[in-house]
């Protein structure tokens, strides 16, 4: 069923139902993939698919209710369902259907489309051929995913707004196993591009990163100074971000409410929210309420400039929106979270880095997070990897450690900044990045 | 949901281009949640899921394709497009297929959709009052009440036809102490493979109760010291530490391809002969257990380790396939835009030979881990690292004060060694797995143990 057959149904529905404030919105993703194990495709996977969410405003209260099945019973199911969990609610938030924005940014000129199953296919066995060929100690279990995806937005609401929105990506991730005796390392690079030819530094990098690993040590506990590779510090970015929501400010679950115009980080750090980034896979002109985005310094010289705010929690303050209200998926109730969030680059090289940290500590693997790290307190303890700093050069590499400390301190804590933002993967419309982070005395468990 | 002649012809289209076999799924999913903070609720939602996923095997090359157009064009497109994406295209073969339906073990009294939002938000209003009541100095309750109905139909090229309803209900309440400028937090989340009966055993007031004596012990704790040091960890989700030490290196998932620490270990000890660890899907009610797999196989008790030697592997159809070995009714997936994989169910290591008050009056200075949070590991290293959500300093056999922030690393061969005292206390405790076949719930869980030396981080 089409978009416009479906609302239509929808609208009638809702009229007849007496609604005056109501939303429809449609989100359809297509998707392909192809997986390599040894020196063939092992697995090839194509998808389409997608929902519809229709919520409304009974008695001042929003009800939401979602669906895949695009039968009219299915979709007049919906908006009595939607009618009554909105008379289940009875938080005294004031709740909005929002009229539209005086402008919206132009999408960049971008050809969104689906890459062909044919040229995903070869992406794959290239990068795959090329990891096998880096190096003899490449071994099996090495897997290559090459992947394209779109996602179509569709909004439409009792006030006569209409948007619209095609998203897409395409890229791969080589996943190399290298062996030495009895050792075992992996690397995982991903990268963007929809041909071999865009992506040809991803195996020389992925071997490298593995080989690098092997024969790794282990450390003392103690306090050192640190680089964070920039892949790793946009972990904290993204794990710690909910403590920019006005939503988690405004109910106490975030340490920075009440700290707007407050230092909150190293006067280095600039935090910059920008849903239009240029060159983003995710350029997302309108949030999940029909509220127009934009750029902002949440963080500007260590100061913090503005929370992320969607229409409720704007209301709340007595500001406006800030048009972070996004739904993470056709099913999900509006709730905020940035777009294109990094720290802003700095001056300094890998090198000068090292060299400013003398000897210390390189950080280029975290893990663990969802269970490590508390968004609530700030507090975190990662199982991390990386290399010993020695002389001011990048020495042998280590495993086993973990660092462990608070987020609110740690942006304090940082001493200077990489030239180059490394941005990652895009989950839902958000992605985060930074650049290279040097911080002094982080604390350290190993042996 | 799909009729037996439709599945016919969409099994027979998905083999036209050479596969040898073929597999159809197909999924309806209602989830209805409720969810409460600051003492109000503030959302309500229902979503219905529904689609299929086609999967194709020649040999253990596989094509899959899912779509949520589950007319008879949508079905049959998807199957050509597996068709197409596996070979040339030949004559459709035949498909006959013949039902098949297994005892319900795990019946649902009260499906959580089929009630009145109210009902359920009542219920979970009784759990936040009483996490709000517990302290004035508790500044923050919030909490959800998830019901999920998930029905499946199997079939493929085996002849099999056949379906299977799981239903599950879980509250969740987080709570926050606050004090001078510190948020500390605590959270108590259990669940069950029931309907809302579940209510009838687990009153959702202890639960809140729970959430914030967790969150007061760490208001005033003090933060862990690292190091190297004896630890013991207790019952109930203390067993993620076998579910991410070790449960996940023994998936087919990452062994079949070699990409394990535990590949080819089959009849080696590789774990202290106190410790036996099994997989069971079988378990009436548990949050893990399902009556068959999401490939239609029936779920079973898998041993996998047994007095410290490894037993079994847990192991999906192409698992089977590309190890020669029988499947283990461990073929697992979140819905229809996943391809299975081997997946745990129900995985916990069993009561051993040790007093729990032994255990303690054994350490002389180490961590007592009351509640585990999650973790993550790595199959190839075995690397893996869990938090520390409530832990005690332990001095001269007598545990001591509180402290936060801890977690634990390590690697899944050494642990398993380290694991030096099993106690008597077996419990289980839900928990939400995410591994390549999407979000799957699983149940952890053990007794008492001592681990001998393990690195705590905290600072």
């Amino acid at each position: 069923m089409k978009f416009e057959e479906m609302k239509q149904i929808l609208v009638d529905a809702a009229e007849r139902a007496g609604l005056t404030e109501y939303e429809i919105y449609y989100q359809m993703e297509e998707s392909i993939s192809a997986e390599t194990l040894k020196d063939e495709i092992s697995s090839f996977a194509s998808s389409v698919g997608g929902g519809v969410c229709f919520r409304c405003i009974v008695d001042g209260k929003m009800g939401y209710a979602s669906g895949e099945l695009m039968t009219a019973d299915a979709l007049e199911e919906l908006v009595q369902k939607a009618m009554s969990n909105a008379r289940c609610i009875d938080s005294e938030d004031e709740v909005f259907i929002f009229a539209g924005s005086p402008a919206y940014a132009k999408l960049s000129e971008r050809d969104v489309k689906l890459n062909d199953a044919a040229a995903v296919r070869d992406t794959a066995l290239s990068l795959q051929r090329a990891l096998y060929a880096q190096n003899e100690k490449v071994t099996d279990g090495t897997q290559t995913c090459a992947l394209t995806v779109t996602t179509e937005i569709a909004m439409y609401n009792s006030h006569g707004l209409s948007l619209s929105n095609l998203v897409g990506m395409s890229g791969a991730y080589v996943n190399p196993v290298v062996r030495d005796g009895e050792e075992a390392q992996e690397n995982f690079e991903f990268g963007e591009g929809t041909s071999y030819e865009a992506l040809k530094e991803l195996p020389a990098k992925g071997v490298q990163g593995a080989l690098d690993k092997l024969g790794a040590g282990t450390i003392a506990s103690g306090k050192y100074d640190a680089v964070f590779d920039g892949t790793q510090f946009r972990q904290f970015l993204s794990t710690f971000s909910p403590v920019f929501s006005a939503k988690n400010a405004q109910l106490g679950l975030s340490l920075l409410a009440g700290k707007e115009g407050e230092t909150v980080a190293a006067p280095c750090v600039t935090l910059i929210d920008d849903p239009m980034r240029e060159g983003a896979a995710m350029q997302t002109p309108f949030d999940g309420e029909g509220v127009a985005t934009a750029r902002r310094n949440v963080i500007e010289g260590g100061v913090l400039k503005t929370l992320l705010y969607d229409l409720t929690t704007a209301k709340k303050a007595g500001i406006a929106s800030t048009g972070n209200g996004q739904k993470g998926s056709y099913a999900s109730p509006v709730s905020i979270a940035p777009y294109n969030f990094s720290i802003a680059a700095g001056d300094a090289t890998e090198e000068a880095l090292f060299a400013a940290v003398g000897n210390g500590i390189y950080i280029t693997e975290c893990k663990g997070f969802h269970a490590g790290a508390n968004a609530v307190t700030g507090d975190f303890s990662i199982e991390s990897a990386g290399f010993m700093i020695r002389d001011g050069k990048r020495a042998e590499p280590i495993k086993s450690f973990t660092v462990a400390g608070n987020f609110f301190e740690l942006l304090k804590q940082i001493d200077r900044l990489g030239n180059d933002v490394k941005w990652g993967i895009p989950g839902g419309f958000t992605v985060f990045g930074s650049p290279n982070v040097l911080v002094k005395g982080v604390s350290i468990a190993g042996k | 949901m799909i009729s037996k002649s439709i599945a016919e012809a969409v099994l027979a289209c998905a083999m036209s281009g050479g596969a040898d076999f073929a597999e159809l799924y197909g999924e309806i999913t209602r989830n209805n949640s409720v969810s409460m903070v600051d003492g109000k609720i503030d959302r309500v939602t229902d979503n219905l899921i529904s689609g299929v996923g086609i999967r194709a095997f020649l040999g253990t090359r596989t094509v899959f394709a899912s779509t949520s157009d589950t007319s008879r064009e949508g079905l049959m497109k998807c199957a050509r497009a597996v068709a197409v994406a596996m070979g040339e295209l030949k004559k459709e073969i035949c498909v006959t297929l013949r039902e098949r339906l297994l005892p319900n073990i795990h019946p649902a009294a009260i499906v959580p959709s089929s009630v009145d939002a109210r009902v359920r938000a009542d219920l979970l209003r009784a759990g936040c009052f009483a996490a709000k009541e517990y302290d004035p100095a508790i500044s923050q309750v919030s909490g959800s009440l998830l019901g999920v109905d998930h029905t499946i139909l199997v079939a493929n090229t085996e002849g099999l036809y056949t379906t299977d309803r799981h239903v599950r209900t879980r509250i969740a309440i987080s709570s926050v102490a606050s004090a001078a400028g510190v948020n500390q937090s605590g959270s108590a989340s259990p669940g069950a493979g029931m309907g809302l009966e579940f209510f009838d055993k687990v009153d959702p007031a202890d639960i809140g109760r729970e959430a914030s004596r967790q969150a007061m012990v760490n208001l005033r704790a003090d933060y862990c010291p690292a190091g190297t040091m004896t630890v013991a960890i207790e019952n109930g989700f203390g067993g993620v530490i076998f579910h991410e030490a070790c449960g996940h290196s023994l998936e087919a998932t990452s062994v079949s391809i070699g990409a394990s620490q535990m590949a080819g270990k089959l009849g080696q000890q590789i774990a202290n002969p106190k410790v036996t660890a099994i997989d069971d899907g079988t378990i009436p009610g548990a949050w893990g257990s399902v009556n068959i797999d999401d490939e239609g196989t029936p779920t079973q008790r898998n041993v996998l380790i047994e007095n410290g030697i490894l037993k079994s592997y847990m192991i999906d159809r192409l698992g089977s396939r590309r190890m020669g070995m029988p499947m283990t009714g461990s073929g697992r997936r979140q819905g229809y835009t996943f391809e299975a994989t081997s997946r745990m169910t129900n995985t916990f290591i069993a009561n051993g030979p040790d007093k729990n008050e032994d255990i303690i009056a054994s350490m002389e200075h180490g961590l007592y881990c009351r509640k585990m949070g999650g973790g993550s590991v790595n199959p190839l290293t075995g690397a893996f690292n869990f938090a520390v959500t409530e832990g005690y300093l332990v001095r001269n056999g007598k545990i001591c004060e509180p402290v936060r922030g801890a977690s634990l690393i390590g690697t899944g061969s050494e642990i398993l060694q380290n694991i030096d005292m099993v106690g008597q206390n077996l419990e289980t405790a839900q928990g939400m797995c995410g591994s390549s076949s999407g979000s799957v719930p699983t149940d952890v869980g053990q007794p008492l143990i001592r681990v001998s030396t393990i690195t705590v981080g905290g600072r």
